[in-house]
C-alpha cells in the first residue's frame, strides 16, 4: 500500500538533511508505529507521504507514485489527524467540518451529510454532531477530529500523537476506536505503550534513517537500543 | 471609534456600505488574482489574533491609564492593504455582531473609518513608501531600519485615526444627530485621537519590530527582489511626496473653505450649478455625502429617497411633538411592558422557553 | 473577571442561545436578517425629534424576545458598549438646543431633551435588533444567508474560519496576560517593554498555526473554493415571516400609533 525509496530531505541545500535514504515497505491493512526521538523525522516522513513537502526518492501509494497530479488521488487514499486538533477542525461546527471533505470531492450536501452521521453512529459520537468545535472539552475534540478524517472514508489512516494531552480515560477511547478501524495505519507517537496497543510493527527512526523496522514486541522491549535513540522502555515493560 | 447605528441616518449609513463594499470586492479580486491559496488561513489566524489583541491593556509609562492596539496598520504591514482590509471587515463585523460593538448598519461606516484609513492610507501613503525607501536599505544601519519601521508605524496610525474621527464627525454631522457645531466637534475628537493615535502608532511599532527581528519575512516591503532595490529612493524623497500630496490635499480643502461660509458645505455638497447635488438625489437642506462612491450610491440612494426625506422632514422644528403624542408614547410603553408579563406568565405556564424576560 | 475571560463567556452565551428552538430559531437566517436590515432602518429614519413616532417601534423586539424566550437581561448588558458613545453625542443636544416644544404642568420641555431622548431609543432598539438576531441565528446559517445575498465567498470564509479562531486566540492571549501578571504583581497592564514580544510572539505563532491549519484544508481536498452550507430555501412560514413583519413595521413607521392612543385620553 505504500513504499518508500530511497527518500531523503532537507530544508535548503545547504542544511543538513532532516531524512537520508529512507526505505520501507507498508502493506493493505498493516498498522504500523513510528517512533523516535524529537527532530528525529517522524512528521516529515508523514508530511512527504502525503505531499505536503517533497524530497528526492520515490514514494509510492497504491500503486501510484506522490507527485503534484496524484496529490488528490493520494490525499483521498489517506487521511492524517494532526496532533493539534484546533488546526485539524477549522469549521465553526463539527457537522460542518465533517462534510468538508466529502464536499470538496464532489459529493452533494445529502450524501456528505450521510457520511458524516454513519460515521458518527459508527463512533457513538452522533451527540457531537451540531456543537461548535470551540466548545469541545479536549477529549471529545480529538474524537471530533478523527471522526471529520473518517468521512472521508479513506483506505489509510496516519495519526500523529493522537493520545497526547489526553487523560487516562479519553486515551483509552482514542485506543480502542484507532483498533477498530481496518484500514492501513501509520502512527507516531512517543507514548510507547499507546503504540504496544495499537500497533504490532515499529520502525524506529534515529537522526533522520531507519534504526530498526520490525515486530513491535521485540523493539518496545530492546532497552539498549530505545535509549540509544533517546527513548525508554514502555512502562509494562520496564518492571520486569 | 465604533459608531452605532443611532449615530447614522439611513442615507449615510447605505452611503457608507456602498463606499466600503466597493474597497472589499476590490480587494477580493486583487487578492484572487495573486493565487496565493494558503493566505485565506493566514488572514483568519491574523484577525482573531488582532481581535484577541485589542483586549490586552498596555499601560502607558508615566500616565496610569491604559491602550489599546488598532490592527489597521498592524494588518496591512502583515498582509498587505487588500488582505488586511477584509481582515479588519471581519474583525469588525464579529464585535458588532457579538458584542454589539457598533451597528448593524453603521457597520458600513465603521469599515471605512478604521479598516479603509488604516489598510489602504496607512499602507500606500506609509508602509510601502518608507519600506522601499533607503532607510530600510540592508547595507545600512541597523537602528535606521528600525526608525524606519517605527517611524511608518506611528505616522500611519496617527494620521490614519485623524482621518477616521474626522469621518465620525462628518457623518454624525451629516446625519443631523447632534447639535453640537460641526467645528466644535471636530475641536473636541481631533486632539482625542492624537493621543490615541500615538500610543496605538507605539504599540503597534513595537510589535511590527518585534517580527522584523524575528521574522522580516513576515512583514511586506521588507524583503524586495533585486529589481525593486535598485529602485530605492532616499527618505527626503519620500517625505517630499507625502508632504507634496498633503499640501495638495490642504491647498484643496482651504481653496473650498476659504470661499466661506460656504466653501465646505461646497466641498461636501457639490455645486448645485454642476449639477452634482441633483445628481445625488438631494438638495442643500437635504444633507448628502461626497465621497468616491458617491455616484455609485446615487441609483441605491434614489430608490432609497424616501427615507432620507422622511428623516428630514421639518428639520429646522420640533412642531411635531405635542402632549398627546407624549401620553400617547407612555400608553405604548404600558402596552409593551403587558406583553413582557403576558409572555413571562405564558411561558411559565406551559414551561416552555429557557429564559426569563 | 478580566476583558477576555469575559468576552468569551459573552460569545459562549450567544453560542447558546442561538442553538435554541423557538419558533424565532427555526426561521430561516435570510428571513431574520432582512427583517432585522428594515427595522434598524427604519428606526434610524425617524427623526430626531419624533419621540412619540419612534416609540411604538419597541414592539418588535418585546414580542421577539418573549417569541424566542431570549433573556431580556443579556442584551442590557450588552448596552455598555453602545451606551456611551450615543450618549457622548447626544449629552449636549439638551443644553445647545433649549428651545421649548411644550409645557408639561408649567415645566418646559426643551428640543434637546426630545432629541436626546430619541437618539438614546434609537440606539437601545438598534442594539436589540441586531442582538434579537445572533442569539436566534447559528453564525454558520448567517454565513449562508450571506453568499445567498452575494456577499464574496471569500469574505463569508474568512469570517467562518476567524469565528472558528476568535475563542481559540483569545485563551491564548489570556492564559499570557495570566502567566505575564503572575510574574508582575501590581501591574494594571503590560508594561512598554514587553510590548512587541508579547503580541510579535504570538504573531509569529500564529503564523505557523495558519500554515498547519492550510495544511489540514489541503488535505481534505480544499481547492480554494469552500463548499458552503446551502440550507433548504425559505418555505411558507419564513414567508409569512417576513410579509408579517415587513407590514407591521412601514404601519408602525408610518402610522403615528402614540398620538392616536393620546388622541384617545386627552
Amino acid at each position: 500500500m505504500i513504499t518508500f525509496e530511497n527518500v531523503s530531505f532537507s530544508y535548503g541545500s545547504a542544511e543538513k538533511p532532516v531524512l537520508s535514504n529512507i526505505s520501507f515497505y507498508i502493506g493493505r491493512g498493516e498498522s504500523v508505529g513510528l517512533i523516535g526521538a524529537n527532530g528525529a523525522g517522524k512528521s516529515t516522513v508523514m508530511k512527504l507521504l502525503l505531499g505536503l513537502l517533497k524530497g528526492t526518492g520515490r514514494i509510492v501509494v497504491d500503486g501510484k507514485e506522490v507527485q503534484a497530479d496524484t496529490l488528490s488521488y493520494v490525499r483521498k487514499k489517506l487521511g492524517f489527524v494532526l496532533q493539534n486538533s484546533d488546526d485539524q477542525m477549522f469549521m465553526p461546527t463539527v457537522l460542518e467540518d465533517m462534510m468538508f471533505g466529502p464536499l470538496n470531492y464532489g459529493a452533494d450536501r445529502k450524501t456528505a451529510e450521510e457520511a458524516a452521521d454513519r460515521t458518527l453512529e459508527r463512533l457513538g459520537l452522533m451527540y457531537l454532531k451540531n456543537r461548535h468545535n470551540h466548545r469541545l472539552s479536549e477529549g471529545e475534540k480529538r474524537m471530533a477530529a478523527i471522526a471529520t478524517v473518517l468521512a472521508m472514508e479513506p483506505e489509510g489512516l496516519l495519526m500523529d500523537e493522537p493520545t497526547a494531552s489526553l487523560d487516562p480515560f479519553n486515551r483509552r477511547i482514542v485506543i480502542d476506536t484507532i483498533n477498530a478501524q481496518p484500514q492501513t495505519k501509520i502512527i507516531t507517537s512517543h507514548d510507547l505503550d499507546m503504540i504496544c496497543d495499537t500497533c504490532p510493527r515499529v520502525i524506529l527512526l534515529s537522526r533522520g534513517s531507519v534504526e530498526a523496522d520490525g515486530p513491535a514486541d521485540e523493539i518496545l522491549r530492546d532497552r539498549a537500543l530505545l535509549e540509544r535513540c533517546h527513548l525508554e522502555l514502555p512502562i509494562r515493560y520496564q518492571f520486569r | 471609534m465604533h459608531m452605532a447605528d443611532a449615530l447614522l441616518a439611513p442615507a449615510v449609513a447605505a452611503t457608507m456600505y456602498v463606499a466600503s463594499g466597493t474597497a472589499a470586492v476590490i480587494s477580493v479580486k486583487e487578492l484572487k488574482k495573486d493565487d496565493n491559496a494558503d493566505k485565506l488561513p493566514t488572514m483568519a489566524v491574523a484577525s482573531a489574533l488582532v481581535f484577541a489583541g485589542q483586549m490586552i491593556n498596555y499601560t502607558i509609562p508615566g500616565t496610569g491609564s491604559s491602550g489599546h492596539m488598532c490592527g489597521g496598520m498592524l494588518l496591512s504591514a502583515l498582509l498587505g492593504p487588500h488582505a488586511g482590509f477584509l481582515s479588519m471587515i471581519v474583525v469588525l463585523t464579529i464585535q458588532c455582531l457579538f458584542f454589539a460593538d457598533g451597528g448593524l448598519m453603521a457597520l458600513g461606516a465603521n469599515i471605512w473609518n478604521m479598516a479603509f484609513y488604516g489598510c489602504f492610507v496607512g499602507y500606500y501613503l506609509f508602509w510601502r513608501p518608507i519600506m522601499r525607501s533607503r532607510l530600510m536599505d540592508k547595507s545600512g544601519d541597523r537602528n535606521t531600519r528600525r526608525f524606519a519601521i517605527a517611524l511608518a508605524s506611528i505616522l500611519g496610525c496617527i494620521v490614519t485615526l485623524q482621518m477616521g474621527a474626522f469621518s465620525v464627525v462628518l457623518e454624525t454631522t451629516i446625519s443631523g444627530i447632534t447639535e453640537l457645531p460641526f467645528t466644535a466637534f471636530c475641536a473636541l475628537m481631533q486632539p482625542i485621537h492624537l493621543a490615541i493615535g500615538l500610543v496605538e502608532g507605539l504599540i503597534t511599532s513595537a510589535v511590527l519590530l518585534y517580527v522584523y527581528e524575528a521574522r522580516p519575512k513576515m512583514l511586506m516591503d521588507v524583503e524586495l527582489t533585486p529589481a525593486e532595490k535598485g529602485s530605492r529612493r532616499s527618505l527626503g524623497g519620500v517625505i517630499v511626496t507625502i508632504a507634496l500630496l498633503a499640501v495638495l490635499t490642504g491647498g484643496v480643502l482651504s481653496h473650498f473653505a476659504s470661499e466661506s461660509p460656504d466653501g465646505l458645505e461646497w466641498a461636501l455638497f457639490g455645486n448645485e450649478e454642476a449639477g452634482y447635488s441633483a445628481n445625488m438625489g438631494l438638495n442643500e437642506e437635504h444633507y448628502g455625502v461626497s465621497s468616491s462612491a458617491a455616484d455609485t450610491a446615487s441609483g441605491i440612494q434614489e430608490k432609497t429617497s424616501f427615507l432620507p426625506d422622511y428623516a428630514f422632514k421639518d428639520s429646522d422644528s420640533a412642531a411635531g411633538t405635542t402632549v398627546s403624542g407624549l401620553a400617547g408614547s407612555l400608553m405604548v410603553a404600558a402596552a409593551a411592558a403587558a406583553i413582557c408579563v403576558a409572555g413571562h406568565f405564558f411561558r411559565r405556564k406551559t414551561g416552555e422557553g429557557h429564559g426569563t424576560a | 473577571m478580566n476583558k477576555i475571560e469575559q468576552s468569551i463567556s459573552e460569545l459562549y452565551e450567544i453560542d447558546d442561545l442561538a442553538a435554541g428552538n423557538s419558533m424565532i430559531h427555526r426561521r430561516s437566517a435570510l428571513a431574520k436578517l432582512a427583517v432585522t436590515v428594515l427595522y434598524i432602518i427604519l428606526v434610524m429614519s425617524f427623526h430626531k425629534y419624533d419621540l412619540p413616532g419612534l416609540v411604538p417601534m419597541v414592539f418588535y423586539p418585546v414580542i421577539l424576545f418573549q417569541l424566542s424566550g431570549i433573556p431580556v437581561s443579556l442584551c442590557f448588558k450588552k448596552l455598555r458598549y453602545v451606551l456611551p458613545v450615543v450618549c457622548a453625542v447626544g449629552i449636549v443636544n439638551p443644553f445647545l438646543d433649549r428651545s421649548p416644544v411644550l409645557y408639561l404642568g408649567g415645566v418646559p420641555v426643551t428640543g434637546g431633551m426630545i432629541s436626546f431622548l430619541t437618539l438614546l431609543l434609537k440606539g437601545i432598539f438598534c442594539l436589540q435588533a441586531s442582538f434579537l438576531l445572533i442569539s436566534t441565528t447559528r453564525i454558520e446559517e448567517i454565513c449562508a444567508a450571506l453568499r445567498k445575498i452575494r456577499v464574496p465567498s471569500m469574505l463569508v470564509t474568512l469570517l467562518l474560519l476567524t469565528y472558528r479562531y476568535v475563542t481559540l486566540m483569545a485563551q491564548e492571549v489570556l492564559v499570557m496576560t495570566q502567566a505575564y501578571s503572575l510574574r508582575a504583581p501590581g501591574q494594571k497592564g503590560i508594561h512598554y517593554s514587553a510590548w512587541g514580544s508579547f503580541l510579535g510572539q504570538l504573531l509569529i505563532r500564529s503564523r505557523d498555526r495558519a500554515q498547519q491549519l492550510y495544511s489540514a484544508m489541503l488535505l481534505r481536498g480544499y481547492r480554494g473554493e469552500f463548499p458552503h452550507a446551502q440550507r433548504a430555501a425559505g418555505g411558507f412560514p419564513d414567508m409569512a415571516y417576513t410579509l408579517v413583519w415587513t407590514a407591521f413595521l412601514l404601519f408602525l413607521r408610518f402610522v403615528d400609533l402614540s398620538t392616536l392612543a393620546g388622541g384617545l385620553l386627552i
